[in-house]
């Protein structure tokens, strides 16, 4: 196979891989929380592209629009969607004080909903649909041909990373989440609002899922009521293995996990390769074997006295 | 209320006792198909009560248990379906399985013990990580098995529907497995293997200084909890007749959860009247499908609406209710655990 | 009294680790909070910031109830809680862990004068402004504590074991800054391991063990007594 169109993938699917968990990354930080309902969020904003049907091909809705309208309206619909899941699941439960294995079968629960009313709308089969086809095409990058669509995914996510770290770094509310995603309670106890730094990171998440849902689309073209459960997996287990509570960590697990999962694909006989999650979760249980903090778990600040 | 000398095997006798009188009187009543439904409860209530012997007493949420279902199905099939044609369905297996006719008990103990197996390797690592890293691996770990079992078709059908298993599995059989499974949590639970678990599930770090090794007494429960929710997945592929690796995925992990954790996850009572409440819900749900008729007119919700329905009861006792039905006490019992 | 508290328990699922716990702070006070580990001072502490929630009790501030409310609003009325262990955001800078705390009132540009207060009462904290908070030593990051929990200009400052871990020099700083800070008119709320340094700085001190309180006064008529020793480990058989 093409070694520059393998590579292309690996990074590709790394950087989608990476955008997930940090989308999952960022509500750890700030709720110690895994939201199951990740995944579903990106299904969520992919079947926004189409209208409700039981056809295979899918007739587009806002997949039709003008691309920027179209890029907006998804990374929109979905931050709404995580918005709501934070207002009316989360944030009662929250209210409650309930324990992190309540707040985890939850987030379950809610993935479990999303994915039974798009099987409601929508039906069970997998549907067709295309947005930006101009992507599919191959172009030439330094004498080297490769799809479009890679190499704005690797760019999408690196302008993404970018952008949120100057945020986090910068901005007041991005200041807020570090402080919150280190330390939750002495964070409120110096006057950080919960509910609003907790509802931000959502934002952010669901902001993050709109871009994958959008990425991901554009490079498979089918939808299918369960098509987050995948790289919702992916995503968490990105982010146990580049280490719980780091975003940097999650980021650089995922990508790690992508870039694993393609070359593995690769790599393995013929008759192995459906077993290739296995050889790679395998592989992941592992390291955490030997590292159950994580590979880039954040090193704990000495003190000196 | 009840005699000192009866409480040791409270709530486990009250429990069986209770639900052998609700299988007289529906089978008296002899409509099929409420059987048929009560049958189906049962065997979700092996599951759940399996799962329960690991979750309620670690504190951990298995996201993965399903695993063993499928694992312990399908072994139970290897050894028991399709009379003279399994070969035709799975033209992988081993000659010694091609022409095994192995009767129902063994086999089903053979297949749970194969999930147990796997329980015990995979939690051996598992079991060391932090309860939200474990639950996590643990639906890897489904997801996995899944995968494998999906494109392993010459041993399993692939992601065909293999049919042809021995149909075994009536209200009794399914009634003896519930005894047998509650029997054993109530076992677990009482033991010394137990209360160590409950302890590290209370303070970990206190059960630790005090001599406990966390990660083995999950691992104990782990793969007591696998062998009889192996059983719950042998006696579905039984009652069914059919099998298929979609059976095992999410459907059935969020029933069994659900049914766990309306009834209270921390209590082997809630876990029995869990089950019954979202399966009585359900087979309503399920008729309400169909249409109910009352009178002239047909009373019918769209197809589908059973799971949102099940997904929003469950957020809101998550909410409103979050130890469940039960809560912390068991049948029989006076004061909480 | 600025801040009342009445009939306090608090519980740990079913263990009460604090019960009938009643004490008083007047405004401009300072007062103590002394006894042996597990007496259940932080756990008090902890429920007058809203960080607990009691199971029975009262708690007032500016005769107004405080007790079930959420941390942030307690924060906004005017009560700080600087906890054991100072818990500064390590991998943050000096500077962001100050304005985190300045958010409340305006942010780090809009602090009327307060954020200037701050690093004149700890000169250090100027000089390591943009160091990352957790290469400070400890006596630099309780300094660091402190200075935070006071952007966010409350009229109550409870501080819990400041001195624990301290070098000498430090715990000398830290004291007579709490000094100056009563002087500028903040109340003081402190737990101290230290009886004899309790009995130095403080007003009136409450002597805390298992949970309930076994002696309580100013701090002058305290300092006569020859047995508190024996009140603090729970020794009062000795012969």
């Amino acid at each position: 196979m093409n070694q520059i169109q393998l590579l292309a993938d690996a990074v590709s699917l790394g950087s989608i891989y990476a955008l997930v968990a940090l989308g999952i990354g960022l509500i750890f930080g700030v709720m110690r929380m895994i939201n199951f309902a990740h995944g579903d969020l990106i299904m969520l904003g992919a079947y926004a592209l189409v209208l409700p049907t039981a056809a295979d091909f899918a007739p587009p809705l806002i997949g039709a629009w003008p691309a920027v309208a179209m890029i907006a309206a998804i990374i929109a619909i979905v931050a709404f969607a995580a918005l709501l899941t934070e207002r009316f699941a989360f944030r009662p439960l929250r209210r409650r004080e309930v324990d992190g294995a309540t707040l985890l079968i939850s987030s379950f629960a809610i993935s479990y909903l999303l994915q039974s009313i798009v099987l409601f709308v929508h039906t069970g089969r997998p549907k067709s649909v295309s947005i930006f086809p101009a992507l599919m095409r191959q172009v030439e990058l330094a004498g080297i041909r490769i799809s479009l669509v890679d190499v704005v995914t690797v760019a999408a996510t690196a302008l993404l990373l970018l952008a949120l770290g100057v945020f986090l770094r910068r901005a007041r509310p991005g200041l807020e989440v570090r402080a919150a995603a280190e330390d939750f309670i002495m964070a409120r106890l110096l006057g950080v609002k919960a509910d609003r730094v907790i509802a931000l990171a959502f934002a952010l998440s669901g902001g993050l899922a709109g871009v994958v849902s959008l990425l991901y689309v554009s490079k498979t073209g089918v939808l299918d009521f369960q098509m987050g459960v995948p790289l919702a997996v992916a995503g968490f287990v990105g982010t146990v293995v580049g280490g719980m509570g780091s975003l940097l960590g999650a980021v650089l697990g995922g990508f790690a996990l992508g870039v694993a999962s393609t070359l593995l694909q690769a790599l393995l006989p013929e008759a192995l390769q459906p077993s290739r999650d296995a050889f790679l979760y395998g592989l992941v249980i592992l390291v955490l074997f030997f590292r159950p903090q994580g590979l880039f778990a954040p090193r704990a600040m000495g003190e000196r006295i | 209320m009840i005699p000192r000398t009866m409480r040791p095997f409270f709530p486990a006798l009250g429990l069986i006792a209770v639900l052998a009188a609700i299988c007289a009187i529906v089978h008296l009543m002899g409509n099929g198909e409420l059987e048929g439904i009560l049958t189906e409860a049962l065997i979700y209530m092996v599951m759940v009560v399996a799962l329960s012997i690991f979750v309620s007493n670690s504190g951990v949420i298995s996201f993965g248990h399903v695993t063993f279902a499928l694992i312990g199905a399908y072994a139970s099939a290897w050894q028991t379906c399709c009379s003279g044609i399994r070969g035709v369905f799975m033209p992988g297996l081993p000659e010694f399985l091609l022409h095994a006719d192995v009767p129902i008990i063994p086999a089903s103990v053979a297949a749970a013990l194969t999930a147990t197996a796997v329980a015990a390797i995979a939690g051996l690592i598992i079991m060391r990580l932090s309860s939200v890293a474990a639950s996590i691996a643990l639906l890897s770990l489904l997801f996995v098995f899944k995968t494998i079992y999906e494109n392993w078709s010459s041993m399993t059908a692939g992601q065909s529907s293999l049919v042809g298993l021995p149909l075994y599995v009536d209200l009794w059989a399914a009634l003896a497995w519930v005894a047998v499974t509650i029997v054993a949590a109530q076992i677990y639970m009482s033991s010394a293997h137990g209360l160590r678990l409950r302890a590290a599930r209370e303070d970990e770090v206190a059960a630790r200084a005090a001599g406990i090794v966390v990660w083995r007494e999950r691992l104990i429960a782990f793969a007591i909890s696998a062998f009889f929710f192996a059983i719950g997945g042998i006696l579905f592929g039984h009652f069914l007749g059919t099998l298929a690796v979609s059976i095992f995925w999410l459907n059935m992990t969020f029933l069994t959860l659900a049914m766990l954790v309306v009834g209270g996850l921390r209590s082997l009572t809630g876990a029995v009247a869990g089950t019954l409440v979202v399966a009585a819900v359900r087979g309503f749900l399920r008729a309400l499908e169909q249409g109910i008729h009352i009178g002239g007119a047909t009373l019918q919700v769209p197809q589908g609406m059973q799971e949102i329905t099940l997904a929003v009861v469950l957020l809101l006792i998550l909410v409103y209710r979050p130890q469940g039905i039960i809560g912390d006490r068991e049948l029989g019992l006076a004061a909480a655990k | 009294m600025l801040l009342e508290v009445d009939d306090l328990e608090i519980r740990y699922g079913r263990v009460p680790a604090v019960r009938d716990v009643s004490f008083s702070v007047g405004e401009g006070e300072i007062v103590c909070f002394v006894g042996p580990n597990g007496a259940g001072k932080s756990t008090t502490m902890l429920a007058v910031a809203g960080v607990l929630h009691p199971a029975k009790g009262a708690i007032r501030f500016d005769a107004r109830p405080l007790d079930g409310n959420a941390i942030e609003t307690i924060v906004a009325n005017g009560i700080a809680l600087v906890p054991e262990g100072r818990r500064i955001f390590g991998r943050m800078s000096v500077r962001e862990n100050l304005a985190v705390a300045s958010g409340l009132r305006g942010g780090l540009g809009r602090t009327g004068g307060a954020l200037d207060r701050v690093l004149e009462l700890f000169p250090i904290l100027r000089e390591r402004y943009q160091s990352p908070a957790g290469f400070l030593s400890g006596g630099e990051q309780q300094q660091l504590a402190i200075a935070r929990a006071l952007l966010t200009q409350p009229r109550l400052l409870v501080v819990d074991e400041p001195s624990l871990g301290l070098a000498p020099k430090y715990v000398e700083l830290v004291f007579e800054t709490f000094s100056r800070i009563r002087s500028e008119g903040v109340t003081l709320l402190i737990v101290e391991q230290s009886v004899r340094r309790a009995l130095k700085f403080a007003d009136r001190v409450y002597f805390l063990r298992s949970g309930r309180i076994v002696l309580e006064g100013s701090a002058s008529t305290l300092a006569e007594r020859t047995d508190l020793e024996h009140i603090y480990f729970g020794e009062e058989s000795r012969p």
